[in-house]
Formats: C-alpha cells, sequence, structure tokens
C-alpha cells in the first residue's frame, strides 16, 4: 500500500516563526492519480505545498514517499525524490527567457544534453505557445503563457508528482480549460498530480480524489463526485443555496 | 586629433572601470553585500602582479591566470565560512563586517608590504602604436583588451553556463530557485568568489599602468561604486556602460579642466545621476 502512495502525510505540523499554520495535516496521494486539495483563502494550501517541497521546514508527523522518509529533507533532496512544486504565482524567473526558465527547472539533472533537449521538446509539444516565444523573456508572457512556462518549468525536473499552486489564478475561463486539457494528458502518461484550487467546481472535476482544508486542518476526503454532492462542502465552497 | 585621444584614452580607462566594477556589481546585486574589500582585493591582486614579475619575471597576462583561482579561492572562503553566517542580516550588518575585513586585509598590506608607492615597469618596455593620429601605450592596449575579455567571459558565464544561470535565478527569485534545486549557500560562495577574481584580475591589469600601494584601495572602490549608480546595478552590460561614461567624462574633464578637477566632475554627474536617473543608464533587470 506504501508504495501505491507517491506522497503520504500524517499528523503534519508547520508553520512560521511562532505561529503554527498547520495541525496534524493527513494527506495521502495515490501513484498515477489527480488529487485535488480545496479550501479557502488562508486555510494553509499554500503553507502545506511549501512544507512538502522543503521550503519550510516540518516540526512534526509523517512526511513519506513510495516508503521513504522525507520529513527534514531539503528541497534539492525532495525535487531529487521526483516532487517538484509549481509555486503560487507562477514565480518565473522574469528576466530570463522561456528556454532559460525551462532548463533551470533541470538543473538538478544529471541527465546528458540530448535527453535535455527531448524533455525540452516534450514540453514545447504540450504548449506549443511556449515553443513560439521560447526566446522571449517570461516577464513579457501572459499570465496563461506563464503559467505554461511555470507548469513546463517544473515538467523540466523529471518528476514523478506535480504539485501545482492556484492553477487558474487569474487566467481566463478558456486558457484554465486548457491547462486542465494538458494535466489530464500528462497524468494520462504517468505523472501523478497535487493540484491546489480556489475553483472548487474545476478541482473536483478533474481529480480522482480531493481533500478539504479548513484552519490549518484535512476536515473532508473522498472522490470528486462524492465531494461535489456534498452538502456541506457545496454550501462553503460552492456557494449553492440549499433549497 | 585631441577629440580621437580623448576618444582612446576614454576606452583604455573606460573598459578597466568596467572590470573594476562587474565583480563589485555581481556581489551587490546577487548577494545584496555592498563588498567593502573589493578595493583591498584589487589592490593585492596588483601586489601579486608586481611580486610575480619581480621574482619570476612573469609577464602580467601570465599572472590573471594565477590570480584568477587563488582569489576565487579566497572568496569562495571568505564567502562560505565568515559572510554566509550574516548573509540574511540587514545589510548594514555585511557591510559593517566586510568593512572590518578590509581594514584587516588593507592593515595586513600596509604592514608587510609598507604603503610607498611601486611601479611595475616592464623592462624592454613595450612602447607605443599610434591609433588614427592618437598614441596609445602598447601595455595599456593589452590591458584594455583583456578587461574587456573579462568582462565578456562574465556574460557568456552567467548567460550560457548551468551555475550562471542558478546565479541569475538566485538573484531574480531566491524562493524559486531553491525550488529548482539550487543550494543557495553554495551559490552565493561561487558569487563572491567570482566578485573576487574579477578584482584580483583587474588589480593585475591596474598594476600596469596606476602605482601600486594600499592606499589606493579606497579610490578603486570609489570608481566601482560610481560606475554601478552610472550604469546601473545587476548587469554586465551596464558596469561596461557607466565604466566608459565616468572614463569619457574625467577624460574630456582632464583635458579641459586640468587632471585634478577630473574626480570633482566625476562625482558631480553622479550626484546628477541620483537625482535624475537613480536606476543608471541600464535600468535593474536581470544580471545579464
Amino acid at each position: 500500500m506504501a508504495e501505491q502512495l507517491i506522497l503520504e502525510a500524517k499528523g503534519l505540523d508547520a508553520g512560521y516563526g511562532e505561529i503554527q499554520v498547520l495541525w496534524g495535516v493527513d494527506l495521502a496521494v495515490r501513484r498515477g492519480e489527480i488529487t485535488a486539495l480545496i479550501g479557502s483563502n488562508g486555510a494553509g494550501k499554500t503553507t502545506l505545498m511549501r512544507a512538502l517541497s522543503g521550503l519550510i521546514a516540518i516540526r512534526g508527523g509523517l512526511y513519506r514517499s513510495g516508503g521513504d522518509d522525507l520529513a527534514g529533507r531539503s528541497a534539492a533532496e525532495i525535487l531529487a525524490h521526483g516532487i517538484v512544486h509549481v509555486p503560487e504565482g507562477r514565480r518565473l524567473f522574469g528576466a530570463m527567457s522561456v528556454e532559460e526558465n525551462l532548463l533551470m527547472g533541470a538543473y538538478l539533472r544529471t541527465a546528458g544534453r540530448a535527453e535535455i533537449r527531448q524533455d525540452l521538446d516534450r514540453v514545447y509539444t504540450t504548449f506549443p505557445r511556449l515553443r513560439e516565444r521560447r526566446n522571449q523573456q517570461a516577464a513579457t508572457l501572459s499570465g496563461g503563457e506563464q503559467q505554461m512556462c511555470a507548469i513546463g518549468r517544473g515538467l523540466m525536473s523529471a518528476p514523478q508528482l506535480l504539485m501545482i499552486d492556484e492553477l487558474s489564478l487569474g487566467l481566463s475561463p478558456l486558457l484554465v480549460e486548457q491547462l486542465v486539457d494538458a494535466l489530464r494528458v500528462l497524468n494520462k502518461a504517468g505523472t501523478s498530480i497535487l493540484l491546489v484550487e480556489q475553483d472548487v467546481t474545476i478541482a473536483l472535476d478533474l481529480c480522482h480524489r480531493a481533500f478539504v482544508m479548513d484552519m490549518g486542518r484535512i476536515v473532508r476526503e473522498g472522490s470528486g463526485e462524492e465531494l461535489l454532492a456534498d452538502p456541506i462542502v457545496r454550501d462553503a465552497y460552492l456557494g449553492v443555496l440549499q433549497e | 586629433m585631441q577629440a580621437m585621444q580623448i576618444l582612446i584614452n576614454a576606452l583604455v580607462l573606460g573598459s578597466l572601470y568596467a572590470c573594476i566594477a562587474i565583480g563589485f556589481s555581481l556581489v551587490w546585486g546577487v548577494l545584496n553585500v555592498i563588498n567593502l574589500i573589493h578595493g583591498s582585493f584589487i589592490v593585492l591582486g596588483a601586489y601579486l602582479a608586481f611580486g610575480l614579475y619581480q621574482s619570476l619575471h612573469l609577464s602580467p597576462w601570465y599572472a590573471i591566470f594565477v590570480a584568477a583561482p587563488l582569489f576565487f579561492a579566497l572568496g569562495y572562503v571568505i564567502q562560505r565560512l565568515i559572510l554566509n553566517r550574516v548573509i540574511t542580516a540587514p545589510v548594514l550588518v555585511t557591510l559593517t563586517l566586510t568593512f572590518g575585513l578590509d581594514l584587516i586585509l588593507n592593515n595586513a598590506m600596509i604592514y608587510f608590504f609598507t604603503a610607498d608607492y611601486r611601479k611595475l615597469t616592464l623592462s624592454p618596455p613595450l612602447g607605443s602604436v599610434s591609433i588614427a593620429g592618437a598614441v596609445v601605450p602598447v601595455d595599456r592596449l593589452i590591458a584594455t583588451a583583456t578587461a574587456l575579455l573579462l568582462t565578456g567571459l562574465l556574460y557568456l558565464l552567467l548567460r550560457r553556463s548551468r551555475i550562471g544561470r542558478a546565479i541569475v535565478a538566485v538573484r531574480l527569485d531566491r524562493d524559486a530557485a531553491v525550488l529548482m534545486g539550487v543550494h543557495v549557500p553554495s551559490i552565493y560562495a561561487v558569487a563572491f568568489g567570482l566578485g573576487a577574481a574579477l578584482a584580483g584580475c583587474a588589480g593585475v591589469l591596474m598594476a600596469l599602468i596606476f602605482p601600486i600601494s594600499p592606499l589606493t584601495s579606497s579610490a578603486y572602490l570609489g570608481k566601482a561604486f560610481v560606475v554601478c549608480v552610472l550604469g546601473g546595478l545587476g548587469s554586465v552590460s551596464g558596469a561596461l556602460a557607466g565604466g566608459l561614461l565616468l572614463a569619457l567624462v574625467e577624460s574630456v574633464g582632464s583635458t579641459y579642466l586640468g587632471p585634478s578637477h577630473a574626480t570633482t566632475l566625476s562625482f558631480l554627474l553622479l550626484i546628477i545621476f541620483l537625482i535624475l536617473r537613480p536606476q543608471g543608464l541600464v535600468g535593474r533587470k536581470g544580471f545579464e
């Protein structure tokens, strides 16, 4: 069972300075699936992402991947383990070109030039717009293109698990649909995905399983359909009026 | 004809100023450290060239190959062992620390080499050539070419190499660089080492042209400051533009107003830039 979980957190605590944000978070991402994490602003979703990618320290609890203990590992070690974090707000290197950004994604890889080239080509096939703009400065891209570049940069690390924070933030519905389609294709090709998303409808529609976070804790979990049908989730996050 | 001489002088001086400033600008831009040892590194590089020429008769062009790795190692170790401990502290703390390190290094040089001015004189001298009516000593011409070459090499390193991209990435967005697996303390050490190596090489070139004394270190540091403000912080092209502009103003100033007013003019220019164009000639972008 443990081998089927590409990411497993049990009783995870984390925070900033004196402020504890995460209180005993339990989360499991199955290999080959798309898992969504939803919740309102300030629920601790981004903090959880930062803890899982090693940007902030884990203060308590268990963090494993495929049976290996990842608690207390550095960001580089977690990345080398195949878990990559596409951060909220894209965080591209604005003054670098699109291609330089993508190459930064492969920074840790020891693979030869040919293999990196091949992966670069795969990213360009997934997002043809990036190929057109490969030599353009990342800061001059549109929001949607920036998100493609950020996801592409994540993919360049050849990850097993892609963690995306706020996929749809600030993007038009049409663009979000394109990105969602791209994620489906990536997932079919074998990449597991953990998606943090404010737009609950999109997230629950796309995912196999979902977790709901509130006040730094996981308060619900289930399949996308289950949660979509859950009256409390509908009430709190979908704004559907009860009849 | 005089205009040509001024232009050539400015080009020679300007490329040397750029070479002085790029290391300083790199450290400031990437680490947010105002490195006050930079001037003393330059002087130490000059002494290295002087010593190698006196003892082994090794020409300064070859001394560069000794200075670059030596100063890189020195800078790397200083950053790794000392500066990295306080790198996240406010800029005043790192400023004070480099100020203290500069006092130690500068006074050590005064102790060991004395404050006497020395001059590296090539024998036999290389003579001079005439370019479009302007007279240029050959050693200065070689120093100019080397300074431009070093500047170009840094540019290529930052743009084309894996480690260079990581340096730029850390400068642009430290957290995002960490997510790419970049080990920031090592990158800081490499960047500081590169800054020191450039200072050491600049010192070797300076030894060819100017008298050497520990007392000149603050003048070099001042030039680095002015060039960074004029050109704009954090880019190789900015350092080059700033260096050339400063040298042009100084050449024109010393020709028409006398050498003592060249510095007055350059600091006047500094004040004007701080008021009217604080971001410098080449605005603040990535380190490219």
